[in-house]
């Protein structure tokens, strides 16, 4: 676009050369494309419902379901961005969150879906979302993005937890918000690190993130209390083999194993450097997925894993059980891997 | 009669200087010879390009930054399955730096392992590590060897510089058009020989299988199979002889006609050379149907001769009286020949041009060598008394098939015969509405599936995600604009929406690499691979990326969107072109522009495109050249009509054939249909104007037809059979094209003659009805 600037509409001009300065103009939400190769596109996440469906998310928007893991198809999706998570409460109602802050709502098992955020202006993603019951909803994010919804997702309300910072940066926040509003509030969009996955045991929630960081809530959220950090690196995924034996995993392959309740952690050693995305466990199994194919299986409680590569070495984002198969979400789409012969 | 006078003059100062004739005729054939061999294959890549298309002027303008489409791939395979071992990376390296080294290679396009633009990123605790995939330090032990799977894994290169099961490894190169250290154009069938000894004859051994792809390689596989082309060229020149030999029953008649026929293919290599042109590979087979076109007008003029011998007179005047029965029907074949294939030249493609040259000039030598040499040749010819009294006596037998012949020029069987040809009309016009453009099958159509070429083309094609099959769609653009989220966005759906249309295999831009670097900054999380919508942030996921990787220019107003396909079958590359003009609509505007096309699928996307654009205005130029010649001797709209009607039956009969036998209209199929033209106006020339004075006196139709064909049916059936024979050998060619003209050029002179002797009389039949 080009702007002829003349004296009389000088004003103007400033106006509508506004945005461009900003380096865009704000953008409005824009169906997902549908796509044949969606179920082989980039996928983040998957779920499977009670009633055996599955539903995948993952880039452009791309909402997937299917009922038998091996015929998908493509959702109508309000939003193109990428998404990152979906949640399921039960076989009707679900959220999906991804890049410009979306939430997207199904209230039919995920065959349509409405827009309930889209905040590009804010160009943070959401990582992950969990809902204790059908109104009740939790969504975060990059810089400490935390959304909470009371009614279902009709509203969202921004939430920041100034305990999820160490001592130092509370103490300097504190004193900014008396003395700069403005930089108090342009701290608080930036200081906060990446919070990237939520694990949910009735109302105890436990989040990790970025660089080492660990919380716990004990009443969905609401409160959170900060949790010694016993890695320096990023991690991507906790969960609960029991109630006081826990599994944190992130970065470069390292895994963490607690029998204390976070108490004391002890680092298991893996073959392999690939980043671990996430954990599932499937009755006393535990297995790992992460980039490069990644995928590993513990059979004694997360003590020990061995390694393999499967997905072609692409990223492996997630998987769920179904049947006898293991269906992941890869870089390369839907994959399936059997459980019953491992490779 | 104007020119009667000027035949009278030409036939007088032909025949009264005759030794003259001959001293300036075998001068010429003796200079042109010499020159003759020099002549050479000459094959280049821009000659194959319609450069005026207009996807052709995107290519033109990003080739310096972009390179161009003449790429080469070297696949080497390790005959384990897997390549990591140290013999393998020893090869690999010295494979890399023989092919850097190779003159007429663009040395920094070649890409490889060891190329040392192939790096990778990595995410680590602290930040990002990066660096060559193949380290400085690089010791093929197994620890170095597995450092590198790693480094491979994570520069993401599987699928194109290692093969999906890490069985091959790519080393890809681009073809210059000209050597920048010699400034001279590089030939590219020698470049081809030098891959094969340099390349793989060095380096392939009993564990590393070595692969290569690419235009240069294949025209040279062609060229190599070409050399065969001149064996079959001899057996069909063999098979024409003897039958010449039976036919005239005379060793003499037989040389003479052979010989000046090969004088004519002489003429114009020699011509051809003293032009400075070469000989395409794909134009082969020009020479030999300028042989054919000879031979079809000398055995006119032996059996001219001969008969006239058999009447009585001495051969000087047999043969001065051929030359000016012959000259006329024969001069105007010719010229309708030259001035079609000549009307090729408004294709602007190189490479049809050439060929229009070269059968042109081919033909229009023929003009000389058998209306003018033939005939003073044969005036030396001393027929033997027994010669004279065995012709004299004629055929009974002969002359009872011309009679039943004949019957077709009566309305009765005339009627049957239109009906059948309707009816064989309507159905290949039917049939050849399938006529596909470009090729129709993967691989080269010129060389055999099991040739070597194509089935290295199937492997890499099955090992890699990547083949020479690209597209490039050029995003021209603003300055910086791979700072713009919204112009980035459009490129990444842009590809996205190609990638999903069939037959396109992956995608490749700076907005999709963009997106990988942007989840690399954010430790490697997939989450992250989006384009970020703040300036700072996608500044420095496309920064990472360099000029050297074709993705962008220097100030990111050009960027490639680059498309695999599976194969550049016509229809992939229609559908695809297609698809990319529909979003190119969708997402471009005035600053953003999505330019078709580059790369060696673009081009050939363009090819099609001009020769689909080409085809209907070919057969225009060819008929029209031949309709005025036809009407300016023969005066007649009739006659004019009897002789090309049948003539587009046999058109269309051949392009129902090319569908029947996949072959695809290309720019080596195009001129075949105008070829086939010029086989076939001969035959109905001089039977027409055997039979028009005889029209002109009210002599029945039945009657004139039977005088027409023995005066010079014999000669038509008799060539049209001779040659197909002789060409039907080339099934049993190397080379696929070969086989595949054989059988068109079989099926022409077949049935060119048939429509000859069997649609031109029928419809004579009902032109003239009161010729009874």
């Amino acid at each position: 676009m080009k702007f002829a600037c003349h004296f009389r509409s000088f004003v103007v001009c400033l106006i509508a050369l506004f945005p461009m300065a900003k380096g865009y103009a704000s953008p409005q939400p824009q169906p997902a494309v549908k796509a044949v190769l969606a179920a082989q596109s980039l996928l983040t996440d998957i779920v499977v419902l009670e009633n055996n469906r599955l539903v995948a998310v993952g880039e452009r928007g791309h909402i997937i379901w299917s009922d038998d893991g091996v015929v998908w198809q493509q959702a109508d999706v309000p939003v193109r961005s990428n998404l990152t998570a979906v949640y399921f409460i039960d076989d009707r109602y679900g959220w999906a969150v991804g890049h410009d802050a979306s939430i997207v709502h199904s209230a039919d098992g995920g065959e349509s879906w409405q827009l309930q955020q889209f905040a590009p202006e804010l160009d943070k993603p959401l990582l992950d979302i969990v809902f204790k019951d059908t109104y009740h909803g939790l969504a975060i994010g990059a810089y400490g993005l935390l959304f909470r919804t009371q009614d279902g997702g009709q509203s969202w309300q921004s939430e920041s937890h100034i305990e999820l910072l160490d001592e130092d940066e509370q103490d300097y926040l504190l004193e900014l918000k008396d003395d700069d509003p403005e930089l108090y509030a342009l701290e608080l969009s930036a200081i906060f690190p990446h919070f990237n996955r939520l694990y949910r045991d009735d109302d105890l929630l436990l989040m990790v993130g970025e660089a080492g960081f660990f919380a716990i809530s004990e009443d969905f959220g609401m409160h959170w209390e900060m949790q010694d950090a016993f890695y320096h690196g990023s991690l991507f995924d906790i969960a609960m083999l029991s109630s006081e034996h826990w599994l944190a995993v992130g970065l470069r392959g390292h895994i963490f194993l607690t029998e204390d309740e976070g108490d004391s952690w002890q680092e298991i050693v893996l073959s392999s450097q690939a980043t671990i995305n996430s954990i599932i466990t499937v009755d006393d199994v535990v297995f790992l997925s992460g980039n490069a194919g990644l995928w590993a299986t513990s059979a004694d409680g997360g003590l020990s894993f061995s390694a393999m590569t499967a997905a072609e070495g692409r990223p492996i984002v997630n998987a769920v059980p179904y049947q006898d198969n293991m269906i992941l979400v890869t870089e390369l789409g839907i994959q399936i891997l059997d459980l019953k012969k491992p490779e | 009669m104007s020119l009667n006078r000027i035949i009278n003059k030409v036939e007088y100062a032909l025949f009264r200087h005759r030794a003259a004739v001959l001293v300036l005729f075998v001068l010429g054939t003796l200079y042109l010879l010499f020159k003759a061999t020099q002549i050479q294959l000459d094959a280049g890549f821009s000659k194959n390009i319609p450069l005026q298309h207009e996807y052709m002027h995107t290519y033109v303008k990003h080739e310096q930054d972009f390179g161009g489409a003449n790429n080469i791939l070297v696949s080497m395979c390790d005959a384990s399955g897997d390549i990591f071992n140290a013999n393998f990376f020893d090869s690999l390296r010295r494979t890399h730096d023989q092919l850097y080294y190779i003159p007429g290679v663009n040395r920094v396009q070649v890409r490889s392992l060891f190329s040392p633009s192939t790096r990778f990123v990595e995410v680590v605790e602290d930040g990002f590590a990066g660096g060559p995939v193949i380290p400085a330090d690089f010791v093929p032990d197994q620890r170095g060897l597995a450092r590198v799977k790693e480094n491979v894994e994570k520069a993401g290169i599987v699928g194109r510089m290692v093969a999906d099961d890490y069985s091959c490894a790519m080393i890809n190169a681009q073809l210059l058009e000209i050597d920048p250290s010699t400034n001279e154009r590089v030939d590219t069938i020698q470049f081809a020989s030098t891959l094969e000894q340099e390349i793989r004859n060095q380096f392939e051994t009993d564990d590393i299988s070595i692969h290569i792809i690419g235009f240069a390689k294949m025209v040279g596989d062609v060229a190599e199979g070409a050399k065969g082309v001149l064996t079959f060229f001899a057996i069909a020149i063999a098979i024409t002889a003897v039958m010449v030999f039976f036919f005239s029953g005379s060793l003499m008649l037989t040389m003479l006609p052979i010989a000046c026929s090969l004088i004519a293919v002489i003429w114009q290599m020699g011509l051809l050379s003293v032009i400075g042109f070469g000989i395409d590979p794909m134009s082969i087979l020009v020479p030999f149907l300028v042989f054919a076109i000879g031979v079809s007008h000398g055995v006119q003029m032996i059996n001219s001769t001969g008969k006239r011998v058999a009447s009585g007179m001495d051969a000087k005047t047999a043969a001065q009286s051929s030359f000016r029965k012959l000259l006329v029907p024969g001069g105007v074949a010719l010229l309708s020949d030259t001035v079609g294939f000549l009307t090729l030249l408004t294709i602007e493609i190189g490479v049809i041009r050439e060929l229009a040259i070269t059968a042109s000039l081919g033909v229009a030598v023929i003009i000389l060598t058998n209306l003018i040499l033939l005939p003073v040749l044969m005036s030396y010819v001393r027929f033997s008394k027994k010669y004279q009294q065995r012709a004299a006596l004629g055929s009974p037998t002969a002359d009872r098939v011309w009679h039943h012949l004949s019957a077709v020029a009566t309305k009765p069987v005339a009627a049957v015969v239109l009906v059948i040809t309707t009816l064989l009309f309507i159905a290949a016009s039917i049939q050849s509405q399938q006529l596909k453009i470009g090729d129709l099958h993967a691989g080269a159509p010129a060389l055999h599936e099991h040739s070597r070429y194509n089935q290295d083309t199937f492997l890499i094609t099955d090992r890699f995600a990547i083949t020479v099959d690209y597209i490039n769609i050029m995003v021209e653009t603003v300055p910086n604009a791979c700072t713009h989220h919204d112009i980035m966005q459009r490129i990444d759906d842009f590809q996205w929406q190609m990638v999903n249309v069939p037959g396109v295999q992956s995608g490749v831009s700076l907005a999709s690499v963009a997106k990988s670097i942007n989840a690399g900054y954010n430790e490697g999380n997939v989450k992250w691979r989006v384009l970020p919508r703040n300036t700072q942030s996608l500044v420095q996921a496309s920064a990472q990326v360099e000029t050297s990787s074709g993705l962008l220019n220097r100030d990111c107003s050009v960027m490639p969107i680059m498309l695999f396909l599976e194969d550049h079958k016509a229809e992939t590359l229609s559908r695809v072109v297609a698809e990319a003009k529909k979003l190119a609509l969708e997402l471009g505007d005035d600053d953003t522009r999505f330019m078709l096309a580059s790369g060696p699928a673009g081009v050939m996307a363009a090819t099609n495109e001009a020769v689909s654009a080409a085809q209907r205005p070919m057969m225009w130029y060819v008929y029209g050249a031949v309709i005025i010649l036809c009407l300016l001797s023969f005066r007649s709209g009739r006659a004019t009509a009897a002789v090309v009607i049948p003539l587009y039956v046999v058109s269309m009969m051949a392009m129902a054939l090319m569908t029947l036998l996949q072959i695809g209209l290309t720019v080596s199929t195009l001129p075949v249909i105008a070829l086939g033209v010029g086989i076939g106006v001969d035959y109905g020339i001089y039977i027409v104007s055997s039979m028009s004075q005889m029209l002109k006196d009210r002599v029945p139709m039945r009657q004139a037809y039977y005088e027409a064909l023995k005066e010079r049916g014999s000669a038509v059936l008799f060539t049209g059979v001779t040659l197909a024979i002789g060409v039907s050998t080339w099934v049993f060619s190397a080379l696929k094209f070969q086989v595949d003209m054989g059988i068109l050029l079989t099926f022409m002179f077949l049935v060119n003659m048939l429509g000859a002797i069997l649609v031109l009389p029928a419809l004579a039949a009902f032109f003239w009805p009161k010729n009874k």
